[in-house]
């Protein structure tokens, strides 16, 4: 195993993309759900390169961001920008420019684990020669060649969560979005995984990954935010060694909330 | 085109569910039964029918009603639009209900496309899979063209006119989809919008009323006269119209959904 999904000729994929900073950035962004408000006036910076790590307890806003960021839901007020583009204007431009993994890793069942890299590829404007060399490529990187054939129906957990990983990578997209991307992915998988998101950040890509486990942070991030009932508590720098004080921090804004609510 | 990418995986999720393949051969199991008793009936009458001075002849009384029961007035098995109005809901039904349930939806979303694409896309598929279904039902009565004298004019006016109502239902089937959170209301209520576009003028009717805004508003008004072999463009357009309706409030919801969550 070289680092799990990495292989040496499949470093190409991470070729360096020309630098268009900032990948993302939110301006106030704002959205309630259920009659009350999920993410308040949430503003972020997210360069090519770097791996974010948005952290938050259970009903934060996390997932709520990364959907927005991704385009599957419109923030009520605020502004998204892609690639320095006005995202809400212009929301093709997820096609090509973002990939997502939601939590839980939706599939259709009915399709094979090819068909679905072909149906995500289709769907982003990729044909023929180039997304047979894209899929091949991302097959072999996620290891899931020798299921190739195999209906998503009948994946396990963690082989449905590394298809929705390839799928968000297929296109090679400047922004990659995960929401609790190492869910039931077993240790080997997991160091495997961050591997990748190292290989994809040094090649470029910007990373935004929502996570319950601190340790995925420490491992991975090089930046990290927390959220605490829709709100942006804690956005600074991260170095590998600082895992005791990401810890306290995260604990002190939970438990503060939990005190106030009380 | 991204449209199409989603007309080819909507597509193929119709193929491979087993729903579409048993609705398909029962449907085309009975048609072939409606259309044995139907040529019973034809042959048992074929020397009085051909004494008459421009009698219906083998398009009229089997080809056609193959394809509809409206004019059939006799109480054979249903016709292709009769049984489309009970099996196009079930065909229908997981378009975009069963994208929500399953949490795939917001995929589709995230891929940049707008909601008239993903609906549209859909419907396109839909369509592909009804012309498919006709161009077999057909087969059957055509299975006879080359010892029968076939009405091709007729034929093709009733082909159209069921194409169109075919359309309408599965218009409103991913419509019914669009709405509704799982596919099973979605067929119910699929189901009941179409009973309801086609017996709402059975009151006019019962009546002796012809005409009217009732009589307009019912589908069976503008289906027979298509079947009939009579093209007529206000026909074409309450079909046509009657699509719009169905998939611009279809688009709407699915809009909805991305501003709602």
């Amino acid at each position: 195993m070289s680092n799990g999904w990495g292989h040496p000729d499949n470093q190409a994929m991470n070729a360096p993309k020309p630098a268009l900073p900032p990948v993302l950035q939110l301006e106030d962004v704002g959205r309630q759900r259920a009659g009350r408000p999920a993410v308040r006036d949430l503003s972020l910076r997210l360069e090519a390169g770097q791996v974010l790590g948005l952290l938050g307890v259970n009903g934060a806003g996390k997932s709520t961001t990364l959907a927005m960021i991704a385009g599957a839901l419109r923030p009520d007020k605020g502004a998204i920008r892609l690639q320095g583009q006005d995202f809400l204007e212009h929301p093709e431009l997820a096609r090509l420019a973002l990939g997502w993994l939601p939590e839980g890793a939706p599939l259709w069942p009915e399709l094979t684990v090819r068909e679905h890299l072909d149906a995500h590829g289709q769907l982003r404007g990729l044909r023929g020669a180039d997304l047979n060399r894209l899929r091949d490529a991302v097959l072999e990187r996620l290891e899931l060649k020798d299921l190739a054939r195999r209906l998503a129906g009948v994946l396990s957990q963690g082989q449905r969560q590394r298809l929705g990983l390839a799928c968000a990578l297929l296109h090679r997209p400047a922004l990659l979005v995960l929401d609790e991307p190492a869910n039931a992915l077993d240790p080997i998988q997991v160091v495997a995984l961050r591997g990748l998101l190292r290989e994809l950040a040094a090649g470029g890509t910007a990373v935004i990954l929502s996570t319950h486990q601190l340790a995925e942070v420490t491992a991975v991030c090089d930046r990290v935010a927390i959220l605490h009932e829709g709100t942006l508590r804690y956005d600074a720098p991260l170095h590998a060694d600082e895992h005791a004080a990401l810890e306290k921090t995260f604990f002190d804004i939970a438990m503060a909330g939990r005190t106030q609510a009380a | 085109m991204t449209l199409f990418a989603v007309t080819r995986l909507e597509l193929r999720r119709l193929f491979v569910r087993p729903l579409g393949w048993i609705i398909g051969a029962l449907a085309l199991a009975e048609l072939g039964w409606r259309f044995a008793l139907l040529l019973q009936i034809f042959l048992l009458n074929q020397v009085r029918l051909a004494a008459l001075p421009d009698g219906p002849g083998y398009t009229d009384l089997v080809a056609v009603r193959v394809l509809s029961s409206f004019i059939t007035g006799s109480p054979l098995p249903f016709g292709l639009i009769e049984l489309a109005l009970l099996l196009v809901p079930l065909l229908t039904m997981s378009t975009l209900a069963s994208e929500r349930s399953a949490g795939t939806l917001p995929l589709l979303f995230a891929s940049g496309l707008s909601a008239a694409r993903i609906l549209l896309g859909k419907y396109l598929a839909v369509l592909i899979w009804l012309a498919l279904w006709l161009a077999l039902a057909l087969a059957i009565p055509m299975s006879l063209a080359h010892g029968a004298t076939l009405d091709w004019g007729k034929l093709v006016a009733a082909t159209l006119g069921t194409f169109l109502a075919l359309a309408v239902l599965g218009a409103i089937g991913v419509a019914c989809s669009a709405f509704a959170s799982h596919p099973a209301v979605a067929a119910v209520a699929a189901l009941m919008v179409g009973l309801a576009l086609t017996c709402i003028n059975l009151g006019a009717q019962l009546a002796g009323v012809s005409n009217g805004f009732i009589n307009w508003l019912a589908m069976n008004t503008h289906e027979e006269t298509l079947l009939r072999g009579l093209v007529s463009s206000a026909d074409i357009v309450w079909f046509l119209l009657a699509i719009a309706v169905a998939l611009l409030l279809g688009i709407q919801r699915l809009a909805a959904d991305r501003e709602r969550g």
